[in-house]
């Protein structure tokens, strides 16, 4: 991947993209540096997912979900703004660049809003350049004394 | 043996004998130094090489989890396993009414760790007397004050007296140093990026996935752990980097809300890997945010478990 | 022959054999030690300890992770190359080489030879340094070993005070010491000295007369549902031991190799079957199966106990569990004696 298109691994709630062209657009339309993970609400984002997803190589993560009050399932996204803003500050304590995990709330009205934030963030994790913690995984092995 | 431990035995075999508990947890001296042995004493007889002393450093609260509910356990508490076993009521593991806590205000406990890196680790015998220790290789001898050897968990301890216990042997202490934690956690904080990273790599790196640390957690209670999932595999297998670094994190996460610091999981490590710096900070996080302590009272739902509507305006995108 | 290694002189000849060997030492490794490549640092030397180092260095031969294979998606498959540059492991202590031969019956039996281990094992010469002071966590002459045990050793090295006497015990051996002045008859006294001394000073820890008959008779006693009830369950005991050999390969998708890992018979899914059925299914099984390995299965197999006494276990338990304690009590179990 050239230093122009950083890896971005986007998690999407199924429910919160409320117009039809958004959902088609991160389902067939995004560039090719970017991944989309559909999953049935941000409660489903087991925080393992966001750290796999660095470990292989993504530049940045983003989390897209519903506004806390107009979740599918009620509160599924209110568990998991908990947890995931403290996994990104658990992330951030050992050294993590939190701003590579971004957090967007969808409402009613967003329409064209994921296509905008994603370039702004491809944009930012330019300006950041390559990570260089907790890619682990890529490339080959390397490791501890054990290797 | 000193007054105490006479104490606490007398308290056990009365409640043995009174048929009150059907088990009653506690230490067993050791067989070789400084690790003394958790042991399940079933009937007073079992009790004569009872022993309760700053070396005793397992969390016995991890032993609740092995019974079935209808089991009446009693067991010694200090602090820290006092709010262990509260959490772990909460999480409904075993229920309040079948657990007879004997509790003992806890004088801190020591770091076998510190005292190996002091005196080698051929060590032949160890002498505790209030406030001192005495610790004898073969060539050697060594004196220590009672400070120097306390586990960190031990020397911030905020809660060193149990909260809820049935029955308290001894004086209350006084906390330790509870500002020690926040200020390590800041002092940590304010490092770089790169340095904190660095420091994280270093520990993770010398793993060896034997799950020490996990066996010594009462809160580790899982049937199967992430790392043991074989399909889906959530984490690398290997001692690589990534595998181990996953290891770290993901089980430091897991006790988000629910670790009490006692330390166990360091102590329990052969390898000497630090991992109270990352559950510490998760500790801080969730008394600011959310102003939860694990384990005050057993009623209290953990943040994770907790969330409500009203944290709509919380994390404004 | 016998030779003299001045302690002074420990920096120079280490880096002398680094200009043919890679040079494996016991070195400061965080606050413990570990057999760590030999990099001229003399400081970071531990040859004072009386223990061992606190990672196994059954490493070197048999690394915790290591690659099998790796292969592509249109099939193709290759294996790493095989380790075969020569290597020197110094100051390695008895218990350490000797388990490194009881291991040689596992990976370079006559019906299956690890290729990756024999070429390690092929290519390294090794220097044991007997334990002038065994710690009072040891048990070697309790089990067929001792503190200057020759099996497996190229050289055997006792430290004589102000040099260490170093006796040649192969060619290898021999070869390494050429440069070496050799030792006067007086030094070799003195060795003699040491290692009796050293070896009388070990008290029997236990009984292994009759143990076995002990162990198999008791398979389905009560004993083990006492002897587990404090274990944790966790990894430590076969991790840091020399001799066990236990492994897992699995096949990590995401960089497409095969991984042989060590694996412990302590851990459940270590025994789960692919049907979820586990044989061993709790503490009780898993304890007894490594007590019954070492002490019992071994001597089916090769006629000799799978433990070399080296004392990790004892020491680095996090529940103080004590193997010699767990044996001496096993032993006393009673022998029903069935008559025909």
């Amino acid at each position: 991947m050239s230093a122009n298109q950083p890896n971005i691994v986007l998690f999407q709630c199924q429910w919160c993209l409320y117009a039809k062209t958004d959902q088609d657009w991160v389902e067939n339309s995004l560039p090719e540096n970017m991944h989309l993970v559909k999953t049935s609400c941000t409660g489903r984002i087991n925080p393992l997912f966001v750290l796999n997803a660095i470990q292989g190589g993504a530049e940045g993560v983003m989390i897209s979900g519903c506004k806390p009050e107009i979740c599918h399932f009620k509160e599924g996204n209110i568990g998991a703004r908990r947890q995931l803003s403290a996994f990104q500050k658990l992330l951030t304590h050992i050294g993590f660049d939190r701003s590579r995990i971004r957090f967007v709330w969808m409402d009613l009205q967003d329409t064209g809003r994921i296509q905008k934030e994603l370039a702004t963030f491809e944009k930012d994790l330019v300006d950041l350049g390559q990570s260089a913690v907790l890619v682990t995984r890529k490339p080959g092995f390397e490791g501890g004394m054990h290797d | 043996m000193t007054d105490l431990e006479m104490k606490l035995k007398a308290e056990a075999k009365r409640l043995l004998d009174e048929h009150l508990v059907d088990v009653f947890i506690g230490f067993r001296k050791e067989n070789a130094p400084l690790h003394p042995q958790p042991a399940f004493f079933t009937n007073s007889d079992q009790l004569d090489d009872f022993v309760y002393n700053n070396l005793c450093q397992n969390n016995l609260a991890k032993f609740l989890t092995r019974y079935p509910h209808e089991t009446k356990i009693g067991m010694i508490v200090r602090g820290c396993e006092n709010r262990s076993v509260n959490h772990l009521i909460v999480e409904r593991q075993h229920p309040r009414e079948n657990i007879i806590m004997i509790g003992v205000p806890c004088t801190g406990i020591y770091d076998w760790r510190k005292i190996t890196q002091r005196c080698g680790e051929e060590i032949s015998d160890v002498e505790l007397s209030p406030g001192k220790i005495t610790v004898k290789t073969s060539k050697n001898q060594f004196e220590f004050e009672s400070k120097e050897l306390l586990h960190v968990s031990c020397a911030r301890c905020s809660q060193p007296n149990p909260i809820s216990a049935d029955l308290v042997i001894g004086e209350p202490v006084e906390p330790k140093d509870p500002a020690r934690a926040k200020r390590q956690v800041e002092t940590f904080g304010g490092m770089t990026a790169k340095a904190r990273y660095e420091w994280f790599t270093h520990e993770s790196e010398r793993c060896i996935r034997c799950y020490a640390c996990r066996e010594a957690c009462p809160m580790c209670y899982c049937a199967e752990c992430f790392v043991d999932h074989g399909a889906p595999r959530w984490t690398e297998s290997m001692v690589s980097k990534a595998g181990m670094q996953t290891w770290h994190i993901i089980r430091a996460f897991h006790q988000t809300g629910r670790c009490v610091d006692c330390g166990a999981c360091e102590r329990a490590c052969p390898m000497d890997i630090r991992m109270t710096y990352i559950t510490e900070k998760l500790n801080t996080d969730m008394e600011n945010e959310y102003q939860f302590i694990c384990g005050m009272d057993d009623k209290t739902q953990p943040p994770f478990a907790a969330f409500t509507m009203d944290d709509k305006t919380r994390f404004v995108a | 022959m016998n030779y003299i290694l001045s302690r002074n002189d420990i920096p120079k000849v280490l880096e002398m054999w680094s200009k043919t060997h890679q040079v494996f030492a016991p070195q400061k490794y965080s606050n413990f030690s570990a057999f760590l490549p030999y990099e001229g640092k003399a400081e970071q030397l531990c040859l004072e300890y009386p223990h061992n180092t606190r990672y196994p260095p059954k490493a070197l031969f048999l690394p915790q992770s290591e690659e099998l294979l790796s292969y592509t998606k249109d099939g193709q498959a290759s294996e790493p190359a095989l380790d075969a540059k020569p290597k020197l492991i110094f100051g390695i202590h008895a218990c350490d080489t000797r388990a490194m031969t009881l291991l040689d019956t596992v990976f370079d039996a006559k019906d299956y030879q690890d290729p990756f281990w024999k070429a390690r094992r092929e290519s390294t010469a090794i220097i044991t340094l007997g334990c002038d002071e065994p710690c009072s966590t040891c048990f070697c002459t309790t089990v067929e070993g001792g503190p200057f045990n020759r099996q497996g050793a190229d050289i055997i090295m006792t430290d004589i005070g102000e040099s260490f006497h170093l006796e040649a015990l192969t060619p290898k051996g021999e070869n390494l010491c050429k440069d070496l002045p050799y030792a006067s008859a007086a030094e070799d006294r003195k060795v003699s000295n040491v290692q009796e001394k050293a070896t009388s000073d070990m008290p029997k820890a236990f009984d292994t007369e009759g143990l076995k008959t002990a162990l198999d008779a008791n398979f389905d006693s009560s004993y083990w549902e006492e002897v587990q009830r404090s274990c944790l369950g966790c990894g430590v005991c076969t991790f840091l031991c020399p001799t066990c050999f236990c492994f897992d390969i699995a096949d990590e998708a995401a960089r497409s190799k095969r991984y042989r890992n060590w694996d412990t018979c302590m851990f459940s899914v270590y025994s789960r079957e692919a049907s979820g059925h586990n044989p061993r299914p709790s503490r009780k099984e898993r304890t007894r199966q490594r007590l019954m390995h070492k002490y019992s299965y071994w001597v089916d197999q090769i006629g000799k106990i799978g433990c070399t006494g080296c004392g990790r276990c004892v020491r680095y338990c996090p529940v103080g569990l004590d193997i010699r304690a767990m044996l001496r009590e096993a032993g006393k179990l009673p022998v029903e004696v069935i008559h025909a």
